[in-house]
């Protein structure tokens, strides 16, 4: 008996936290929801442009001919390999191949050849299964057994091989970042309220604007060192490169990601009287946005609707962005867009939460 | 604007929803004050304090501390007050020091001074030595110590102390009691809260509000209060024989060999009636109620409005 007064009391005083009840009961709807239609139901096919830098005239030529563009996938020639790549950061095109100096002699002459094919960092999968059928196109075009002869070489920009980590790393970066710092805010927030030291803060001169600041501050380090640790445990376990530039890049980003979400982290934690209703609705916002975001799952690939849910997150735009300069090696025209709203999410929120703590605060 | 208050409320009111937590008061306190705020539990004094030092926004009402209108003027209000609340305001994983020195800079002090500072009070409160000790190592009483030190170390005019002996043992309480009564001596204003009505009588309080029930329902300094409610003259007296009920004409109390204490209407009659007596009057007192009489009487009221209209009682 009890055992059940235990289980009864503390469910008892759960049931007594409006908000924790109302986020408990909403978790598990968005996210079986969610999850049920953001992932397409049938196999469907992969729509996106071709790009193609080749190095061999004959090829153009005969390719050009024989290929004519389509609606859905419309094939673009390049002139130079770092016009392949800027494509690609741009979205203008879901993959691209490089085509070697000997790719039609070979052919001809029924010897093996490899093709680079570099899917885009924003949804691989595409990209990967477009490649493969470029290997099968091109391979028709010569003698009847050349159709093997014909091999596809999956290689990130820079060269380096690529793998599904590649893709996922950057999107994992930002919202590890983030969540820890939600995460932290809860503590940084209403336990302190609990507590009763954010009343001896308050009670001070200090303006309510510069505890919010001071608060973003701390929570912004603390993410930013998170994201550290996971840049150099990619970097040094999973063979994911960064040149100096875009080092610097992904420090940029992912300092500006994290500081996207914080004053929606500030005004909900600020608004929350209990550690455990803060932790809850933190959860409920966070989770989705995880899956939304396109971490996991290429947001292309994702029915239309729950593409415009997407953007409304700053982790799609925080993680399309370092995609970009990761895997991409690709600087500020190729990502000014997401910087832009990024940081419009991070005034406008951090903005609104400087402004509205006293009044989520006080009693 | 009184030059000589230090606080002013006027008609203040906090309503949450239904709930009258605080329910149309006003008072007054002067600089160097020492003004007590008593009552039950949820009578309003706490959400009285919020509000006086900005946590809180009124219903409606008018509060002005240290010159300053609390709702347009908040920050220097705050530049001018302290607060110990029934939370202890400290970080556990900090060292008292540290606490010390992070609220003394929101304040914009100088670290010298701050450090200056909490030598003194550290050192009166002889706790000194355990400056670089973690908060979380510390006993209740130790905590309070320098919870009210990290209150005091900003210098401020106005100390708002919500229940500072709750939980502490008597040798602490004493202590903290002792070094109130010290402040005031200082020439600073101090609101006080309390259930420990003891605390109240021997700390010599200059006014004392009770509230119930979000109003005020009596206030004024502690001798004037008690005078107010003195319904009867409870006298005790000693005499060289036992009296008689019929010879007393008063209710008898307690009585103990020639010692009486006797509860009588008219204390002049009662005085003439003894001396037509044939009795040797030893020794003779008239007490007053105490505190707690008066505060269980007035807590105990079934109604606040029948109870007493506020009683405002002026020296």
């Amino acid at each position: 008996m009890s055992i059940w007064d235990i289980a009864w009391k503390d469910l008892k005083t759960f049931l007594r936290g409006k908000t924790r009840v109302i986020f408990s009961i909403l978790m598990p709807i968005i996210m079986m929801l969610m999850l049920g239609f953001i992932f397409p139901k049938t196999g469907g096919s992969y729509s996106g442009n071709i790009g193609i830098y080749s190095q061999d005239l004959i090829f153009n030529a005969k390719v050009e001919k024989l290929l004519p563009a389509t609606a859905t996938n419309k094939m673009i020639f390049y002139n130079s390999k770092q016009d392949l790549i800027d494509a690609l950061a741009s979205g203008k095109i879901m993959v691209g191949a490089v085509i070697p100096k000997d790719f039609s002699l070979s052919i001809a002459l029924n010897r093996p050849v490899t093709m680079d094919v570099i899917p885009s960092p924003a949804n691989p999968q595409a990209g990967i299964m477009m490649g493969q059928m470029l290997v099968g196109m091109f391979g028709q075009e010569g003698a009847s057994n050349v159709k093997q002869n014909v091999q596809s070489n999956l290689i990130n920009a820079d060269g380096t091989p690529f793998n599904y980590y590649d893709f996922t790393v950057p999107g994992l970066m930002a919202m590890i970042a983030i969540m820890s710092v939600m995460t932290g805010l809860a503590s940084a927030i209403t336990r302190e309220r609990e507590l009763g030291t954010l009343d001896g803060v308050m009670v001070t001169p200090i303006s309510r604007g510069s505890i919010v600041i001071g608060k973003v501050l701390a929570q912004t380090i603390r993410g930013f060192v998170t994201a550290m640790i996971i840049l150099a445990i990619s970097w040094l376990f999973f063979g994911v490169h960064f040149t100096g530039i875009s080092l610097l890049w992904t420090i940029f980003l992912l300092l500006l990601g994290t500081f996207s979400f914080i004053g929606v982290g500030v005004m909900i934690t600020a608004a929350m009287k209990e550690q455990e209703t803060a932790m809850i609705t933190m959860t409920t916002i966070t989770f989705p946005m995880m899956f939304f975001s396109g971490v996991f799952f290429p947001i292309q690939q994702m029915p239309q609707m729950m593409q415009y849910i997407a953007y409304i997150f700053p982790l799609t735009y925080a993680a399309d962005a370092l995609r970009n300069v990761i895997t991409l090696n690709v600087g500020w025209n190729f990502i000014w867009l997401d910087v832009v709203i990024l940081a419009g999410f991070a005034v406008v929120t951090s903005l609104v939460a400087t402004f509205t703590f006293q009044k989520l605060t006080q009693d | 604007m009184d030059k000589k208050k230090a606080i002013v409320v006027k008609n203040l009111k906090k309503y949450f929803k239904s709930v009258k937590a605080v329910d149309d008061i006003s008072f007054d306190v002067n600089y160097g004050e020492l003004f007590a705020l008593l009552g039950q539990n949820g009578a309003g004094k706490s959400t009285t304090i919020r509000i006086l030092t900005n946590l809180a926004v009124p219903t409606s009402g008018y509060i002005e501390v240290a010159g300053y209108n609390v709702l347009k003027d908040p920050t220097n209000v705050r530049k001018n007050i302290g607060l110990v609340a029934e939370k202890i305001i400290l970080y556990d994983n900090l060292t008292a020091m540290e606490n010390i020195e992070f609220f003394g800079r929101l304040y914009g002090m100088k670290d010298t001074v701050i450090e200056e500072n909490a030598q003194k009070f550290l050192k009166l409160f002889d706790i000194w030595d355990f400056k670089d000790m973690l908060i979380s190592k510390m006993s209740t009483g130790m905590k309070q110590k320098i919870n009210l030190a990290r209150a005091l170390v900003p210098d401020p005019q106005i100390i708002f102390l919500d229940e500072p002996t709750l939980g502490l043992d008597p040798v602490s309480t004493k202590h903290i009691r002792d070094f109130i009564v010290g402040l005031r001596g200082e020439g600073r204003t101090i609101v006080y809260t309390t259930h420990v009505l003891h605390d109240i009588e021997l700390m010599n309080v200059d006014k004392v509000a009770i509230m119930r029930k979000g109003k005020i329902v009596s206030i004024g300094s502690l001798s004037d209060i008690k005078k107010h409610f003195k319904k009867a003259e409870i006298v005790e007296i000693e005499t060289d024989r036992m009296l008689s009920p019929n010879e007393v004409k008063g209710k008898i109390l307690d009585q103990d060999d020639g010692y009486m204490k006797i509860e009588v209407e008219d204390l002049n009659q009662f005085m003439k009636d003894i001396s037509k007596l044939n009795v040797q009057i030893r020794s003779f007192k008239s007490l007053e109620p105490s505190l707690e009489d008066i505060y269980v009487e007035i807590s105990e009221g079934n109604d606040v409005e029948e109870q007493s209209k506020m009683v405002n009682v002026k020296e």
